[in-house]
């Protein structure tokens, strides 16, 4: 069966899920309660845990799950946004094309031609949305946008120093729409303990990386005490008992095993032929001899720990006792490879015939000890970190399972936007030159006499640098749009740092001298990448609170580059959403191709979908159409605008939000019939199959 | 393993699901169940499947809540979290669950949006908690450990609120004691830190009166009759020496590896194993080791050897005494076969033979380890279990007290006093609890009422048998008055 796949179908679909979805929206929305039929019960206000709990059959409906949920994995925010906006989108798709329609088409079109027709407008329409998301979108981002901008670091010393204040900001607006009303502030503040107490020096995206990467081993739940019984503790926490505890003081060292200690008869492949009695004893003997003398051996060394991933026997318990060495055993493969990459710590083999040999690495622990959670016994271990990760567990209790689990989506969710929060992020965009006029902004008024000034200077560089420049040529070809940094680092050292204006009367005079001298045509190459290492630069020194970029990486018809530096955060409430709001309307004005402007004004508009949704409980001066108005007087006049509420949230965030949504719309868009099939998709020819479904 | 294979339905979506009637009605109903096994003259609920089978008789909320099924989810949160709470703290679990419903049912009448209720029951809650710990709370008593007046009070009344134990009031006085006993003997001599509590294990008889029910220092083995009359040698004064195995000793030919093991023919194992388990009890017996227990089996040449040298030979002991035994008898589990070092060994002061009921048992005294055996006699098997779960409970309750040394006042009169609290403080500083949480004080008035009317018909409902309740709303105390 065959259904025509239309904005219509998608835009009903998107509704419903968006019906759930916008339940939980924000700090006044509420829980979601799923249960399974296995009986299982789920409470949630994480829009990707709830999208993936529902049983859906609409292909549709799919789609937009899978797209939510590749975008969670990756930035860990913003389920629930999503699906509003792309239901927003939906909506501004609709009213456009019912207006068409009114208009262009008689009634007595058939429908499937005027389905093909519609198709032809949909690849357009993406098409323009592509368009408008890879080369107009970044350039408004770093443009216009930037000058908004805070940062979560502080800006007194030369380096930068995060600010407690300000990242106590952002998680708790972080965690206000992903868990309880009532926990939201205890479980941001244990986070932000967590953070502080686990990273030991600045280099914290590694720290991220480990947490994100083993944060189920990170963490330890209790069901039946109350959540503010939570806490950090200090050390690793293990999911198992201690097989042997002997206790310890003092230093202490620590081996890794991955096989069983006790020699077996045989290994696998090979056989072991009995001849005698006597045979069989003397080697059961040689078995226990060999296994003593190896946990002897490992004393001797000073360890009093043993982990292993595999059971031990009896006997290799029972020497484990008589030499004092504790031993934790059946441990994961995960928990194996996570205190491996704390201590760097290679598994103990096994020496084949003497036992002479040291123990390569001496990773001591500075305690281990039982501990008991509610009637359960873990192993408490502390380790020396050799890596920046400070090791500290969260304990997390909760009246029931379900709302632990919720707690601890949350604080995974949490640290994958951080993580994405301390990466620069770079933009890439087209810049046209009929930007030149550009009224938004005061800056440029105020530079075009200091460009004169600096075109005169970089002219005259040029020219001394000619014969630099010379060597370079065969290198530089107009094809290659110039990424390669390296070079014009080398190219233009010679520079005066003052050449970092270029604007784009330069690059007219070039063009017009080219006739003329036959290097300028490689020396706009050379430019191009001048500005690229230029920009580069402006966009890491910028971590001032309050950042007025300058708007000096206009070069006309060109690749512009830039960067959105770590820490970059906006207010909460909207206000991402309202600022680009107003700049891509203004951006509409003053473009001339009519698909760009119908882009930016549906982007916009739909873009006011979330903040209407966040005030909607609001009474009196807090309603949307005053905040909006506010906003948009404060942006005309050029002052700061104010915002109600105090809490942070990640610029990065919000851009992935924006580009995940639009390349999911463009996905819907592109498909035109839905066809059932009784059998899975053959995965050979994976590619070929999708590319027959959609035309 | 079974596995269910269910076909996939489309996902139904509710909203606001408290405000159903249905569930409101189902709540409702739990809550008659659960406030009518309530204190001690709590009702009985008899629990069966209905395809014959054990019938249960209980008023616990540990034994009643796992056999509930309920299918509404609100009411699966309910009972999961109330659940959580019982393993964790052993007591307390009907309390918890009918405040849970009438919280519930009475922050519904309220109408108010349940942002501000769920902010101002916490607040609520977190005035009750700092008011029940802070120095002028009326109605705590602080624990004196130097007499048992107190402790016997609290364990008397862990057992008086199990009504399905139908003990009689000389049983729970007896009962009481021994369970205060058995408490008192996991507490070791030495004082060295951390202070590490002993084992009590409980082992529960049916026939024998209640009354005959008893504590004894150290550790029963359940043996059978003819085995015991085996192992009877001749009783040495002196403390005895015990082996404790924790591998097997049949024989059994261990872990063969990944490989394969050709054995040649006309060779046997199974007798190159036997020389090998008789040489280790030669060991044993050169060693002068008086009792061997091993966790697994012994083969049969071992143990007749052993016992032709008058060592007391006991197998199969399972997993769970191993602990106590260990702890017991100061011997650490042996998993060789090869020669035994002598530091595992550990000893016994003394051990006999034993009868309870139709049950013979091997009791082993330790010298002074903190390791104690309750037994309980009840007449039939439903009492049995219930008596046992209401004995772990006590002892789980002593063994709170020790960390916190503090008890409350019982039979309402906390939970009244509690809310007459509440009242007054709403009534005379509700800025102490508003905090500046944008809440106004009609609605912490609202919200105050329905939390304490929760609180005064929790302490109304251990009231059963339609005598009267009086209520000091003043000074906060509690009276039922029967004709």
């Amino acid at each position: 069966m065959a259904v025509v796949g239309s904005v219509k179908t998608a835009l009903q679909v998107a509704e419903v899920l968006e019906a759930i979805v916008s339940r939980c929206v924000g700090p006044e929305g509420r829980q979601v309660l799923c249960t399974k039929p296995t009986g299982e019960v789920l409470l949630s206000r994480d829009g990707g845990r709830l999208l993936e709990a529902l049983h859906l059959d609409h292909p549709i409906a799919r789609i937009i799950v899978a797209c939510v949920s590749s975008h969670l994995k990756k930035t860990g925010d913003g389920a629930k946004t999503f699906v509003i906006f792309l239901c927003h989108l939906l909506r501004g798709l609709r009213a456009i094309t019912e207006k068409e329609k009114d208009s262009l088409i008689s009634e007595n079109i058939q429908t499937f031609e005027r389905c093909w027709k519609n198709c032809c407008q949909w690849k357009f329409i993406c098409q323009a949305l592509l368009t408008f998301q890879t080369q107009i979108l970044d350039g408004i981002m770093d443009q216009y946008l930037s000058r908004h901008f805070l940062s979560i670091f502080s800006s007194s010393a030369k380096e930068r120093t995060l600010c407690r204040s300000s990242l106590e900001l952002l998680l708790e607006a972080y965690f206000c729409g992903r868990v309880g009303r009532n926990n939201h502030k205890f479980i941001s503040q244990l986070m932000c303990n967590f953070f502080f107490k686990s990273t030991i020096s600045d280099s914290r995206l590694e720290v991220f990386e480990l947490v994100d990467d083993c944060f189920v081993e990170l963490n330890v739940s209790v069901t039946g005490l109350p959540v503010s019984d939570s806490r950090i503790i200090d050390g690793l926490v293990l999911h198992r008992d201690f097989s042997v505890y002997c206790p310890a003081d003092g230093d202490m060292r620590v081996a890794i095993v991955r096989e069983t200690i006790q020699p077996l008869f045989s290994t696998s492949g090979s056989e072991f032929v009995l001849n005698s009695e006597a045979q069989f004893q003397t080697s059961q003997i040689w078995i226990m001899e060999r296994t003593k003398s190896i946990m002897k051996h490992l004393r001797s060394q000073n360890v009093r720990l043993l982990l292993s991933s595999v059971k031990q026997p009896d006997l290799v318990i029972y020497y484990a006792r008589l030499n004092g060495i504790s031993v934790v055993d059946c441990l994961s493969s995960e928990e194996i490879s996570l205190i491996q990459r704390i201590i760097s710590l290679s598994p103990f083999v096994l020496p084949q015939a003497s036992l002479q040999c040291e123990i390569s690495n001496p990773a001591l622990v500075k305690f281990c000890k039982p501990l008991i959670l509610r009637s359960k016994r873990y192993v408490h271990l502390g380790l020396m970190s050799t890596c920046t990760f400070a090791p500290h567990c969260i304990i997390l209790c909760g009246p029931v399972q379900g709302l632990i689990e919720q707690h601890e989506n949350a604080l995974h969710g949490a640290f994958k936007m951080l993580r994405q929060l301390f990466k620069d992020f770079d933009l890439n965009y087209v810049k046209k030159s009929n930007d030149q006029n550009d009224t938004l902004s005061p800056h440029v008024k105020n530079n075009d006499e200091l460009e004169k000034n600096q075109y005169l200077q970089a002219h005259s560089n040029l020219v001394v640098s000619d014969a630099e420049l010379e060597t370079y040529i065969p290198c530089s070809t107009p094809k290659l749009l110039p990424t390669d940094t390296v070079q014009t680092d080398e190219t233009w050292r010679c520079l005066p740092p003052e050449n970092k204006k270029i604007n784009d009367d330069y690059e007219l005079l070039i063009e017009s001298n080219s006739s003329s001298n036959p290097i300028t045509e490689n020396t706009r190459i050379e430019t191009y990448c001048e500005n690229l290492q230029v920009t580069n630069i402006a966009g890491k020194e910028s971590t001032l609170p309050m950042k007025y970029k300058s708007l000096d990486t206009h070069i006309s018809q060109s690749y512009c580059s830039s960067s959105v530096p770590a820490g970059c955060v906006l207010p909460v409430g909207g206000s991402f959403e309202i600022l680009l709001h107003y700049y891509l309307l203004n951006y509409a004005k003053k473009c001339q191709q009519l698909q760009e402007i119908m882009v930016s004004k549906l982007i916009a508009s739909a873009l006011l979908g979330i903040p209407k949704i966040l005030y909607k409980p609001k009474k009196g001066n807090h309603n949307f159409p005053q905040i909006y108005l506010r906003a948009l007087h404060a942006l005309q006049t050029n002052q700061p605008i104010i915002s109600c509420q105090a809490g942070l949230e990640s610029v990065i965030g919000k851009y992935h939000l924006l580009t995940s949504v639009l390349q999911c719309l463009t996905k819907i868009l592109t498909v035109d019939l839905i066809i059932n099939i009784k059998r899975q998709p053959q995965k050979s020819c994976d590619q070929d199959s999708e590319d027959e479904l959609q035309h | 393993m079974m596995s269910c294979l269910e076909a996939k339905k489309p996902s139904l979506c509710h909203r606001e699901p408290l405000t159903a009637e249905k569930v409101r009605t189902t709540l409702a109903v739990l809550k008659g169940v659960l406030t009518s096994c309530y204190g001690p003259f709590g009702r009985l609920k008899q629990l069966h499947n209905g395809v014959g089978g054990s019938v249960c008789t209980t008023s616990q909320s540990a034994v009643l809540l796992r056999n509930l099924s309920v299918t509404h989810p609100v009411l699966k949160v309910l009972i999961a979290s109330v659940q959580n709470h019982v393993s964790c703290f052993s007591d307390c679990g009907l309390f918890t669950a009918i405040l849970c419903c009438n919280l519930i049912e009475n922050v519904q009448k309220t109408n108010l949006a349940t942002a501000t209720a769920i902010k101002l029951n916490k607040r609520l809650l977190n005035f009750c908690t700092n008011y029940l710990r802070s120095e002028s709370c009326g109605c705590r008593i602080p624990v004196d450990f130097s007499s048992t007046q107190i402790l016997l009070c609290l364990v008397r009344s862990v057992l008086t609120s199990k009504p399905a134990c139908m003990l009689t009031r000389k049983e729970v006085d007896h009962i009481s004691t021994l369970i205060l006993r058995a408490f008192l003997f996991t507490i070791p001599e030495s004082t060295k830190n951390p202070i590490i509590l002993g084992k009590s294990i409980i082992i529960s008889l049916k026939g024998p009166r209640v009354t005959d029910s008893t504590v004894l220092p150290g550790v029963l083995i359940e043996i059978p009759e003819i085995q015991l009359m085996k192992t009877l040698p001749v009783r040495k004064s002196s403390a005895l020496k015990v082996a404790l195995f924790s591998t097997s000793l049949s024989g059994d030919f261990s872990d063969p590896g990944e490989g394969s093991v050709v054995v040649s023919y006309r060779v046997s194992l199974e007798n190159a194993v036997l020389d090998q388990l008789i040489n280790l009890g030669r060991q044993l017996v050169s060693d002068h080791v008086d009792l061997v227990l091993c966790q697994k089996v012994m083969h049969p040449s071992l143990k007749r050897f052993l016992r032709t040298h008058h060592i007391i030979a006991i197998d199969r002991v399972g997993v769970t005494p191993i602990e106590p035994l260990s702890k017991a008898t100061g011997a650490q589990p042996i998993g060789s076969l090869g020669p035994v070092s002598p530091s595992s060994y550990g000893s016994v002061k003394d051990w006999h033979s034993a009868q309870f009921g139709c049950k013979h048992f091997f009791h082993l005294i330790p010298n002074e380890a903190p390791v104690c055996t309750l037994l309980l006699c009840n007449r039939n098997d439903t009492v049995a279990d219930e008596l046992k779960l209401a004995c772990q409970t006590a002892l789980h309750v002593l063994q709170l007290t020790v960390k916190e040394p503090w008890v409350l006042l019982g039979g309402g009169c906390t939970e009244t006093h509690l809310a007459a609290c509440i009242r007054h403080t709403t009534h005379k500083e509700p800025g102490n609890i508003l905090q500046g949480e944008g809440c106004t004080q009609a609605e912490l008035q609202l919200i105050a009422e329905a939390f304490c009317s929760a609180l005064e018909s929790l302490a109304g409902s251990l009231e059963h048998d339609g005598g009267e309740i009086l209520t000091d709303m003043k000074h906060g105390h509690f009276w039922s008055m029967q004709d």
